[in-house]
C-alpha cells in the first residue's frame, strides 16, 4: 500500500493514458468485454426493477393530475378509432387487390412482416448528450449487433452492444450514427441523423439539389442501407433548407417515434447487413 | 473498507441515475450526481481520494453508458485531483464550499465534454448548447450536491470514527 501511495502521481498519470489509449481502441469495438457483460449482467434486473417501479407510481401520478384531459383524449380517440377501422376496412380491400395483382405479376412483396421481439426499456444513459438506452433482451434471447430497433410508430435504433441480458441500443436521434433514408413520395435519398442543435429531432442530409422534397414528406429506410430493412418509417419533414456549403439540401426531421415516452420497443431478428467483401 | 463502500455508494448511483433521474428531470436535463459524489469525497479526503473515486465512478460510466471507453474516466480522476486541491483551508462543516466547488467543476466538466465530443462535430453554436444543456445541469447539479454532501459527510464520518478505532492514532 505504500509503495502505490508513494507513486501516486506516476499511476494517475499512467491511468489517464492509458484512458487515451483504451479510447482510441475500443472506438468501434464489437462485443462487451468480458467485465463489462459481467457487471451488466448483475446491474440489469435492478434497473429493470427500478424502473418498473417508478413508471408505475408515474403513470399513476400522471393519471391523477391529467384526469380531464385524459376524459377529452378518451372522446377524441373514440372518434379517431371509428374512422381508422373505417379506412383499415378499406385497406383490406386494396390489399386483397393488391395481392390479386402481384400474383398476377409473380413478384414477391418486399415488406412483409419482419420476425418481432419485444423488450422493455431498462435504463437510459445518464448524461445530458447522448442518446444511449439499455433494454432487457441480450444475446440469449438471440439478439446479435446491428439488429434494428422499432416502436409502434417507426424507427427507433439499432443494437450497439449486447450482452448476456442486456442491449445497448443506440437511437437515432443521436448524431453519432446515421440512417440511409429516401422520401416515399418522391424517391429522394438522404441520410438521416440526429439534429443537435434542435435536441429530439432528426435532420436528413445530403439530399440531392434538385429533389421536389417538401415539407410534410414521410421519410422511410431506404434499399441502400447497410444495417436497416427497407421501409421503415422515419419521420415526417418539417422544413427544408439549402446547404450553402456543399450544393445540396437539408430537411429537418421530426420523427415518428415519441423519444420522450418511450418504454416498450420492438427489435427485429433478422439481420439485413450487407457484407459487400468478397471473400 | 472504504473503497469498498465508495464502490457501492457510486453503483448505487449509477443504477439511480440511469432509471430514476428520468422521472425527475426538468427541461430534459439530468443532474450529474457521479461528479457530485467525486467532488464531495475530493473535498472532504484529498487529492489523492478524490481521484481514486474519479477513477472508480468512471470506470463504471464507461463501461455502462458510453460509446467508447475513457472520457468519463479521465475527466473524472482530473476532477478529482484538482478538486483535492481544496482539501486544505476549507470548514467540511459547512456547505456553501462544497456546492460551489460542484458549480465550477461541472461548468467546466460540461464544458470540456462540450468542446470535445460536440464542437469538434461542427457545432460551433456554443451559446445554444450553454443554454439548453450545460447551464440547466450544472444549476440542477448543485442543487442536488447539497443534499448527497449531506448524506456522504455523514458516512464520511461515520467511516474516520471506525478508522480511529482500528489504527489506534489517537
Amino acid at each position: 500500500m505504500d509503495f502505490l501511495y508513494k507513486y501516486r502521481k506516476v499511476i494517475f498519470v499512467v491511468i489517464l493514458l492509458l484512458c487515451v489509449a483504451a479510447g482510441i481502441y475500443s472506438v468501434n469495438r464489437t462485443n462487451p468485454t468480458f467485465a463489462e457483460n459481467t457487471f451488466g449482467f448483475v446491474i440489469t434486473p435492478v434497473q429493470g426493477f427500478i424502473t418498473n417501479v417508478s413508471s408505475w407510481f408515474g403513470s399513476k401520478f400522471n393519471v391523477i393530475t391529467h384526469i380531464s384531459e385524459i376524459e377529452e383524449e378518451n372522446k377524441t380517440l373514440k372518434v379517431q378509432l371509428a374512422a381508422k377501422e373505417e379506412e383499415i376496412h378499406r385497406l383490406n380491400l386494396i390489399s386483397d387487390e393488391n395481392e390479386k395483382l402481384t400474383k398476377l405479376l409473380s413478384t414477391s412483396t418486399k415488406y412483409s412482416d419482419y420476425p418481432k421481439l419485444t423488450a422493455n426499456i431498462i435504463a437510459k444513459d445518464p448524461g445530458n448528450w447522448y442518446n444511449l438506452f439499455t433494454i432487457d433482451k441480450g444475446t440469449n434471447d438471440g439478439i446479435e449487433k446491428n439488429m434494428a430497433v422499432i416502436s409502434s410508430g417507426g424507427l427507433v435504433g439499432r443494437v450497439m452492444e449486447c450482452g448476456f441480458n442486456y442491449s445497448k441500443v443506440i437511437s437515432i436521434i443521436d448524431d453519432t450514427d446515421s440512417v440511409s433514408a429516401k422520401s416515399i413520395r418522391t424517391d429522394d435519398i438522404g441520410f438521416v441523423k440526429g439534429d443537435l442543435s434542435k435536441r429530439g429531432t432528426c435532420r436528413m442530409e445530403y439530399i440531392d439539389n434538385d429533389a421536389e422534397i417538401i415539407e410534410g414528406d414521410e421519410i422511410i429506410t431506404s434499399h441502400l442501407s447497410e444495417i436497416y430493412p427497407p421501409g421503415i418509417t422515419i419521420g415526417y419533414v418539417t422544413d427544408v433548407e439549402d446547404d450553402k456549403s456543399s450544393l445540396s439540401k437539408y430537411a429537418s426531421i421530426e420523427t415518428a417515434v415519441d423519444f420522450k415516452h418511450l418504454e416498450t420497443v420492438f427489435v427485429i431478428t433478422e439481420k439485413f447487413e450487407k457484407n459487400y467483401t468478397e471473400e | 473498507m472504504r473503497y469498498i463502500i465508495i464502490t457501492i455508494t457510486l453503483i448505487f448511483n449509477l443504477i439511480l441515475q440511469s432509471t430514476l433521474f428520468e422521472y425527475i428531470s426538468i427541461i430534459d436535463v439530468k443532474p450529474n450526481s457521479a461528479i457530485v459524489i467525486i467532488i464531495s469525497m475530493a473535498f472532504m479526503r484529498g487529492k489523492t481520494e478524490g481521484a481514486v473515486t474519479g477513477l472508480i465512478a468512471g470506470l463504471l460510466q464507461d463501461c455502462f453508458f458510453a460509446p467508447y471507453i475513457g472520457f468519463y474516466t479521465f475527466c473524472y480522476i482530473l476532477v478529482g485531483y484538482f478538486c483535492g486541491m481544496f482539501f486544505r483551508g476549507f470548514y467540511k462543516e459547512t456547505i456553501i464550499t462544497p456546492l460551489l466547488l460542484t458549480a465550477a467543476f461541472d461548468l467546466i466538466f460540461e464544458f470540456v465534454y462540450y468542446v470535445f465530443n460536440i464542437l469538434l462535430k461542427g457545432y460551433v453554436d456554443f451559446g445554444f448548447f450553454l443554454k439548453s444543456v450545460i447551464l440547466p445541469e450544472v444549476v440542477y447539479t448543485t442543487l442536488i450536491s447539497a443534499i448527497i454532501y449531506k448524506i456522504l459527510y455523514y458516512i464520511n464520518s461515520l467511516l474516520e470514527e471506525r478508522e480511529k478505532f482500528s489504527q489506534k492514532l489517537f
